[in-house]
Formats: C-alpha cells, sequence, structure tokens
C-alpha cells in the first residue's frame, strides 16, 4: 500500500455519496439537455413559435451554466475524491482503463466547446450551423457516456476481464449495453424535469401549459425508455451477483425497493400534475419532482454502489483497495509490513487500511456497539472472523445467509490482537453485568446478542439449536472455548459467561418441561 | 514495501500495467499539460493585467471589457484541458502525487469547488452590464480562488518530490488538512508559475489590445516585469534544491531550461515590435521546455524507486486497438473544435 490513509472525520460513504449524486444528476442532465435543446429549436423553429423558441433560448443559458461549470467542476470532483478514498481502486482503473478515459475525454472537450458556442451562437449565427453545433453537442456528450458506461459497468461486473485482464473483456462486460440505453432512458428524463423547472418560472397561461405539457410528455418518454431498458439491465446481470445483491446484502437490497417504488411514484407524479394539472403548474410541482427523480435515480445508484460490497471490483480488489490475490500473502507477511505510511499507532494504522473505508468506530456505520462490554479476545477473535459475519436477523425471509459484505481480515493473528486492543480501549469496557443490570436469563440473552448473534441466528437451517442439542454444560464450555476457525473463543467476564451458558441450555429445558 | 512471492502473484489475478509503453504516456502528459498551462496562463495572467494595470477607464475599456467576456471560455478550457494531465500524471508518477494530495486531501479536495465558485463569479463579471461596479470585487474575489489553486497545486506538487517529507507530515497529521511545511520548497516554485502566468497572459491581452496604445503598454509593462521576476523567482527556487541541484544541471533540464528561457527572449522582442505569430510560437515552445524542465527536474529529485517507470519493469501490456480508437477520436476532435470555431467566427448570418 503506497499511499496514506486519509483519516477524515467523517465516513468515506457518505462523503463519497453526497459528491457523487449531484454529478451524476447533473451530468445526465447535460447529455439529455442536449437533445432536448436541438429537438426543441427544431421543432419551434419549424411551427415558427416565438414563445417557445425563446424558452429554448433561456434554458441554453440555464444549461451552460449548469453543465459547463457546475458538471465539469464536479466531474472533476469524483476525480478527486476517488483519489483520496481508493486511490488503489483508482490506481487499477486508470492503468487498465486509460486509453478508454483519454477518449472520453476527447468527447467531453468537443461537449464543452459546442455547448459554449451554442449558447453565444444565438444572436449570431444561422440557425442552420446553430443547429449543427446543437447537434454536435448532443452526440459528443452521448458519446462520452458510452464511454464511461464501460468503466462504471464494470466495477459491478468484470466479467471474462477476471480470467483475461483483456481490455475489451472488461469493457464489453455483462451489464454495458443494457446499462448505455438505461442511462440514455435517464439522461432524457432529466432533461425534461430540469425543463420542467425552467417552465415553472414562466407567467401563467397558454404558452406555459403548452409547454408544461410538452415537457411532461418528454421526461414520460425518458422514464419509459428507462423502465423498459431496466428489465434488460436486470436480466443481465449475471445471477449469482444479482441473487447475492437481492438476498445477502441488505443495503443493495432495500436500495433496490426503494428504486422500484419510486419509479411508480415519478410516474404518477408526472402523470398527474405534468399532464391532468399542466395549468397548475408551479416551482412547487417541478421541485417535487426533481426531489423525487434524484431520489429515483440516486436509489438506482446507491443499489449498483452497493451490489459490489464488499468489492470496488468484484474479485479482484476490496474496498479498501486490498486486491484478493494478496491475501494469504498479507496474511503471512503481516499487513504491516505492506504499508509505506505508518503513524507510530500501529492500532490506528490497522484500523484505518482494514476497516476504515467503511466504518468509524463510532459515527458512520459504527462498530463500537458490537465490542461494548466485550473483551480483546473477543474482539481479536472477531476481527480474524469478520467476513464470516453474517446477519442473524432475516430481514428477507427464505434467504438462508444474510452476509455483512466485508472484506477478510489481511493481517496476521498478531495484528488482529494489536487491532483488538486499540478497539478495547474505545468502547464501553464494563462486563455486561454491571453495564445492563441485568441477571439470569435476560443477562444470558444480552450477552448471546453480543457475542454470538452478529454470527448465528438460533433457529432455521443455519441456527444453533441443533448442533448444540443434548450438549452438557461441560461440552459446551469445552466447543466455546477452541472453536471453530472464524470464530471468537469463549472468553471475558465470568458472570457473564455463565449467564451465556446457562442460556443457551435454557433453549432446551422447556422442550424437556413439555415431554 | 516487501515484495510478494511471485508464483503466488501468478496463479491469481495481477493487472497492475502499464497500457502503453512508458515514453508515449510521459509524452502525452507533457503535452496536455502544457496545454492546460497555456489556457491557464492566458486567464492567470489577463486577470491580473486587468485588474492591476494602467488603464484608465478600467471597466469601460472595450478591451477590458473583451477579455471579461473571454474569462469564463478561458477557464472552460483550462479544466477541461487539465483533465488529461491529471490522468496521464496517474501512469506517471501516479504514486507520489497520490500520496502527495491525500496528505493535504482536504486543501487538495476544496481546489474543485474553489475553481468553482472562482467560475461562477467570472460568469458573473461576463455577462454583468457596463459600469456594473461589482465586477471589480468579482474579478478579485475569482482571481483569489485560481491564486489557492495554484498554491495548493504547487505545495501538493512539491511535496510529491519529496517522499520523506510526506510520511514525516501524514505521522503528525492524517486528517488531511497538511500544507508541505517546508514552504522554502515551494513558495518559490509557486511564484515563479504565477509570474510565469502574468507573462504568457501578457500576450493575449496585448494580442486583444494591439491597437489600444494603453493596453498594448500595461500588456508590454507586465510582461517584461513577469519576464522579470519569473526569472529571479526561478532560480531561488533552484537555489532550494540543495543537494539535487549538481545532478540537475547535468540533466537533460538544463538545455530545455536554455531553450526556454532564449525563447521568452525572443518571444518579448516579437511582441514588443508587435508580431504576434512568432512571439506566439515562441511563447508555445518556451513553455513546452519549462514542462520538460519540470519533469526533468522531477526524475532527478526522485528517489529512484519512484521513478516512473521502475514499477512497470516487464509489465507494459499496450492496447493499441484502444489507443488507436482514442487517436481517431482525437483528430476528429481536434477538426470538430476547427470547424466550430471557424463556424462561430464567420458565420454572422443570425446577427440581422
Ligand atoms: C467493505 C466495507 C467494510 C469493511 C472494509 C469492513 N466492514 Fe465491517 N461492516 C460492513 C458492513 C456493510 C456491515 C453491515 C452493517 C449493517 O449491518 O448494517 C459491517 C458490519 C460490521 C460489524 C457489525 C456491526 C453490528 O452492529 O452488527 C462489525 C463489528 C464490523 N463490521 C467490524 C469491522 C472490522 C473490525 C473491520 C476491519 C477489520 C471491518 N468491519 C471492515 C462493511 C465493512
Ligand atoms: C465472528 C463470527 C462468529 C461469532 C461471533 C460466533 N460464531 Fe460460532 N461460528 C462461526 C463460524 C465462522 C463457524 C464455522 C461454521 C460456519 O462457517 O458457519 C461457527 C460455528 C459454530 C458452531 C458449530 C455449528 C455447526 O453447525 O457445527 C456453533 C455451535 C457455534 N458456532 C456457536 C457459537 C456461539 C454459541 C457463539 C457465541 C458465544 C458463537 N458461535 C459466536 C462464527 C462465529
Amino acid at each position: 500500500m503506497p499511499y496514506p490513509f486519509w483519516d477524515v472525520m467523517v465516513g468515506y460513504g457518505p462523503l463519497m455519496a453526497a459528491i457523487a449524486v449531484i454529478h451524476v444528476f447533473v451530468s445526465h442532465f447535460a447529455i439529455g439537455g442536449g437533445l432536448y435543446l436541438v429537438v426543441a429549436e427544431r421543432s419551434a423553429r419549424k411551427a415558427g413559435d416565438e414563445g417557445r423558441l425563446l424558452f429554448v433560448k433561456k434554458l441554453s443559458k440555464f444549461f451552460v451554466l449548469t453543465t459547463v461549470v457546475f458538471g465539469a467542476l464536479t466531474g472533476v470532483m469524483i476525480w478527486f475524491i476517488i483519489g483520496l478514498l481508493n486511490p488503489k481502486g483508482t490506481e487499477a482503473l486508470i492503468h487498465n482503463f486509460v486509453w478508454a478515459w483519454a477518449t472520453e475525454w476527447t468527447f467531453f472537450f468537443v461537449e464543452i466547446l459546442a455547448a459554449i458556442l451554442y449558447f453565444y451562437g444565438w444572436k449570431r449565427m444561422s440557425a442552420k450551423n446553430h443547429m449543427r453545433i446543437g447537434w454536435i453537442y448532443f452526440w459528443a456528450a452521448w458519446a462520452s457516456l458510452v464511454v464511461i458506461v464501460g468503466i462504471i459497468t464494470f466495477m459491478l461486473t468484470p466479467g471474462k476481464w477476471l480470467e483475461t485482464g483483456n481490455f475489451w473483456d472488461g469493457f464489453l462486460n455483462p451489464t454495458y449495453a443494457s446499462s448505455v440505453f438505461f442511462r440514455t432512458g435517464v439522461c432524457i428524463l432529466m432533461a425534461g424535469l430540469f425543463a420542467l423547472l425552467v417552465a415553472a418560472r414562466y407567467e401563467a397561461g397558454d404558452l406555459k401549459t403548452r409547454l408544461v405539457r410538452g415537457n411532461t410528455l418528454w421526461a414520460l418518454a425518458g422514464l419509459l425508455i428507462a423502465g423498459a431498458c431496466w428489465f434488460w439491465y436486470k436480466a443481465s446481470i449475471p445471477d449469482a451477483t444479482w441473487l447475492t445483491a437481492k438476498h445477502q446484502l441488505s443495503i443493495a437490497a432495500s436500495a433496490l425497493e426503494r428504486f422500484q417504488w419510486a419509479t411508480y411514484l415519478l410516474f404518477a407524479l408526472l402523470a398527474v400534475l405534468g399532464l391532468l394539472l399542466a395549468r397548475m403548474w408551479n416551482t412547487v410541482f417541478a421541485i417535487l419532482l426533481m426531489v423525487v427523480g434524484l431520489y429515483w435515480f440516486g436509489s438506482y445508484e446507491w443499489f449498483r454502489e452497493s451490489a459490489r460490497k464488499p468489492y470496488v471490483i468484484p474479485g479482484y480488489m476490496y474496498a479498501n483497495g486490498m486486491r484478493v490475490g494478496d491475501e494469504a500473502a498479507w496474511r503471512r507477511d503481516g499487513l504491516l509490513s505492506h504499508v509505506d505510511f505508518r503513524t507510530g499507532d500501529d492500532g490506528a494504522d490497522l484500523w484505518r487500511y482494514s476497516c476504515r473505508t467503511c466504518h468509524q468506530v463510532d459515527g458512520y456505520n459504527p462498530v463500537k456497539q458490537a465490542f461494548d462490554h466485550t473483551d480483546p479476545g473477543f474482539i481479536a477473535g472477531s476481527i480474524l472472523g469478520i467476513h464470516k459475519m453474517k446477519r442473524a436477523l432475516d430481514p428477507f425471509p427464505g434467504s438462508e445467509k444474510i452476509r455483512k459484505p466485508m472484506p477478510p481480515f489481511m493481517g496476521s493473528e498478531e495484528e488482529a490482537k494489536i487491532l483488538a486492543e486499540w478497539l478495547w480501549e474505545r468502547v464501553d469496557q464494563r462486563p455486561m453485568h454491571e453495564a445492563a443490570g441485568l441477571s439470569g436469563p435476560e443477562l444470558g440473552a444480552a450477552v448471546y446478542e453480543l457475542r454470538c448473534a452478529r454470527c448465528h441466528a438460533i433457529d432455521g437451517p443455519d441456527g444453533l439449536r441443533d448442533p448444540l442439542e443434548g450438549e452438557s454444560e461441560e461440552d459446551l464450555r469445552e466447543f466455546l472455548s477452541d472453536p471453530a476457525d472464524g470464530m471468537p473463543a469463549l472468553s471475558g467476564d465470568e458472570r457473564d459467561q455463565q449467564a451465556l451458558l446457562d442460556f443457551i441450555l435454557g433453549w432446551y429445558e422447556s422442550e424437556k418441561g413439555g415431554e | 514495501m516487501t515484495t510478494t512471492c511471485p508464483t503466488l502473484l501468478a496463479a491469481l489475478p495481477d493487472y497492475d500495467i502499464l497500457p502503453g509503453p512508458l515514453w508515449l504516456i510521459v509524452t502525452l502528459h507533457l503535452l496536455t499539460l502544457t496545454l492546460h498551462f497555456v489556457a491557464m496562463n492566458f486567464m492567470l495572467g489577463g486577470i491580473v493585467i486587468v485588474l492591476f494595470g494602467r488603464i484608465e477607464n478600467r471597466w469601460q475599456n472595450p478591451v477590458v471589457r473583451r477579455y471579461l467576456k473571454l474569462f469564463p471560455s478561458l477557464m472552460a478550457a483550462t479544466v477541461s484541458i487539465g483533465v488529461a494531465p491529471l490522468l496521464f500524471a496517474q501512469l506517471t508518477y501516479g504514486g507520489p502525487v497520490y500520496a502527495a494530495s491525500i496528505v493535504s486531501a482536504w486543501l487538495w479536495l476544496l481546489i474543485p469547488l474553489v475553481a468553482m465558485i472562482g467560475y461562477y463569479f467570472l460568469y458573473g463579471s461576463a455577462f454583468a452590464k457596463e459600469g456594473n461596479p461589482r465586477v471589480k470585487v468579482w474579478v478579485s474575489v475569482a482571481l483569489l480562488c485560481l491564486l489557492y489553486v495554484s498554491l495548493v497545486y504547487s505545495s501538493v506538487f512539491s511535496m510529491a518530490e519529496r517522499p520523506e517529507v510526506q510520511k514525516a507530515v501524514y505521522e503528525g497529521n492524517p486528517s488531511g488538512f497538511a500544507l508541505n511545511p517546508n514552504v522554502g520548497d515551494w513558495i518559490w516554485r509557486w511564484l515563479h508559475m504565477v509570474t510565469g502566468a502574468v507573462t504568457v497572459g501578457a500576450f493575449l491581452v496585448g494580442v486583444l489590445g494591439r491597437n489600444d496604445e494603453q493596453v498594448f503598454k500595461a500588456a508590454k509593462r507586465f510582461m517584461l516585469g513577469g519576464l522579470i521576476l519569473a526569472s529571479v523567482t526561478g532560480v531561488l527556487y533552484l537555489l532550494t534544491l540543495g543537494d539535487h541541484l549538481k545532478p540537475f544541471m547535468k540533466s537533460s533540464g538544463i538545455w530545455t531550461m536554455t531553450v526556454g528561457i532564449v525563447l521568452s527572449l525572443g518571444m518579448l522582442h516579437f511582441f514588443f515590435k508587435k508580431k504576434f505569430w512568432g512571439a506566439g510560437a515562441m511563447i508555445f515552445v518556451s513553455l513546452g521546455a519549462m514542462v520538460l524542465t519540470r519533469h526533468a527536474l522531477r526524475l532527478v529529485v526522485l528517489p529512484e524507486a519512484q521513478n516512473p517507470s521502475t514499477p512497470y519493469e516487464g509489465k507494459v501490456v499496450p492496447q493499441w486497438d484502444v489507443f488507436g480508437i482514442f487517436l481517431a477520436c482525437f483528430l476528429v476532435a481536434l477538426y470538430l473544435v476547427y470547424w466550430m470555431l471557424k463556424t462561430y467566427f464567420t458565420d454572422h448570418e443570425g446577427e440581422t
């Protein structure tokens, strides 16, 4: 790891999302808007409709100011932030796809110039040349989408690239084609939403109603294209990836649900407010639709991002920048021997490079509550088995294992202990009985929740009830003291331990009594 | 970093490759960086001269107003050309640059944000009605934004050349709020860049104001003054190199630097005689020479392990087909840029 780790005081997830969501929204608008402008200009000119032509002019000013400035610079910001948050991932992507990015850059360049000339050209050029520049703008912008989507989809479905390392295997990956068209639909929709915002500021009247209806139909067309392509996209995701996302990754699955119902909501709002109530169209409506649109598309992006957890490039590199292929060597040599930038606090460094990308101790996706009232032995054991953590409570009935999407700890056992000590200094060290003031079965249940339930359920196909049936207290203690790989041994406060054992043995007592 | 067992890696995916020969990538990096500097200098230098040049009725002066209208487009050019060298930088010396940017993470991340603020202020000035008194403030704010951006760049790129400084700074402060603490390392470098920008910016001011005596005089002054200051700060910067100065004097950098200096003087000569084509060509080549010097200097200063070619020995896997597509698109793009600009400047049919 030749890079330092940015120990920023907020979570990496929210930081990335804040920048990405805004950029993604504007950049899709930048493409769809290009098409909108030329098509609207052409039809207004053909119809000799001065009112609509003036509207297109106004929109183009707004368009240049948002896309050329805001869109371009938030795009640069994405470059900056991925380099800061995941320098290793960025390095891997650029090294394999630099020519694709360079190609995209040529389009980007044409796009920016065309947008500026289109805007300044209204009062200057002939209608024909003006529209030609508009078309150049649109095709350049769309071409940049066609390129960048190859890299974005690669990060979810790298396909055969994993075996071959070949550029085209990675670029033309399973979800590539469907994504291009899905996103094209999104672009069209976004343009309609932005145009509706500009139209809202018109005075009520025939022109405004006409504009609102036209723009709504435009947005609906985009939504329909995106909706239809969504099924294609879904079908193009390899089964394993899809099932994992839907049944094992709760963040991805809930984002998917949000995306689906937001689709209907968006459709309904457009139809009702934009078509039926077009005469009443106002800024509040427009902003409402923008927000729902942002939410809708944000959910999709959230789904795509979280569906590849714990990877940044599935099968190749984890979200914390560690390569899958390096695991054995790093476990053997120790993680810190591969880290160039050390701060002198080994525990903190291990935390940063292994966990901090996805967690804060206390804050974003915290781990504190999982380690409060435990002990360093338990924490170290959990760290070594971190990738086997499952969600005990099954939010999706029917699925057996809900993984917590974490990469394995890529350090030595000794380092797991160092990290555990470091974490333990940051949690509530009082034993459970003392902190919660519990005793008897309640204490046992609480200790079970803390020390077992993050990896096991009691009942169900993978539950503990069956395998532990018939064990004596002695056997149980012996088994738990020297457990399977990836599971922490029984440790910590004696009273808590006893309550836990009594609790487990208690599962079978009611059965005995009933017989 | 210890080396990992090669037999183990052979079996598992390791696609840490260089997708083309290093010389090609370095060439593209330096070429696009030069173009980025041209646009940036026209903008930054132009703003300085517009603000501080001795021009009566400054904000009513037609040349100044024309320049004001040009600033947003220069900003657009600076940003959009600038993306390319940043991209190629990851392949040429990405390790140290990315590492240094993480050490200064917050300040680095603010660059695009601050640039955006400057951008909007430039647009504000471009759209403002003649005589709007706020234009002066807006342009000044934009200048401050650009100075911030250039300052952080200078600090980060100077730190990129000094891995031991990165480590020391990071050890004391991993939260991303640090500049390069050895201000001597980069303050001259930064001033050299800014004064150089004034020199180059003066060229465009002079071209636009060739028929306005006062403006042209201001441009001449700033070009000469900028060149003198850039020389002084450049020498001071070289003096801070310490032990690296000797090897630098023996590297190719000393030649490219000489070419750069000679061409700048030539540019001054042609410019004063209003021979703009000659002066323009010389400016461009001299900027290119300075970019080459910068590169040579970096190779001298960076330890062997950080040398761009070291980590990729034996890992060059050229993707010629994709490169071919890039090249074709690049040529088409150049043609389209040419066609659009030509059309824009010749087609006045819509003005009636
Ligand atoms: C790729 C991102 C990622 C990395 C790296 C990662 N985790 Fe996690 N971790 C998660 C996610 C996602 C969850 C599930 C959160 C949830 O249940 O909502 C989680 C859950 C946990 C939990 C359970 C929290 C609870 O209350 O149930 C613990 C404990 C934990 N992680 C510890 C660690 C430690 C220690 C490391 C470093 C060795 C680490 N994680 C590395 C993503 C990550
Ligand atoms: C960090 C995760 C983790 C925690 C916490 C954990 N286990 Fe385990 N446990 C495992 C793993 C991993 C296995 C190996 C089998 C597997 O992969 O499911 C396992 C296996 C077992 C088995 C054997 C299951 C069988 O089918 O043979 C029992 C019984 C068990 N654990 C009980 C417990 C109890 C009781 C606790 C609480 C004291 C506990 N575990 C805490 C991860 C964990």
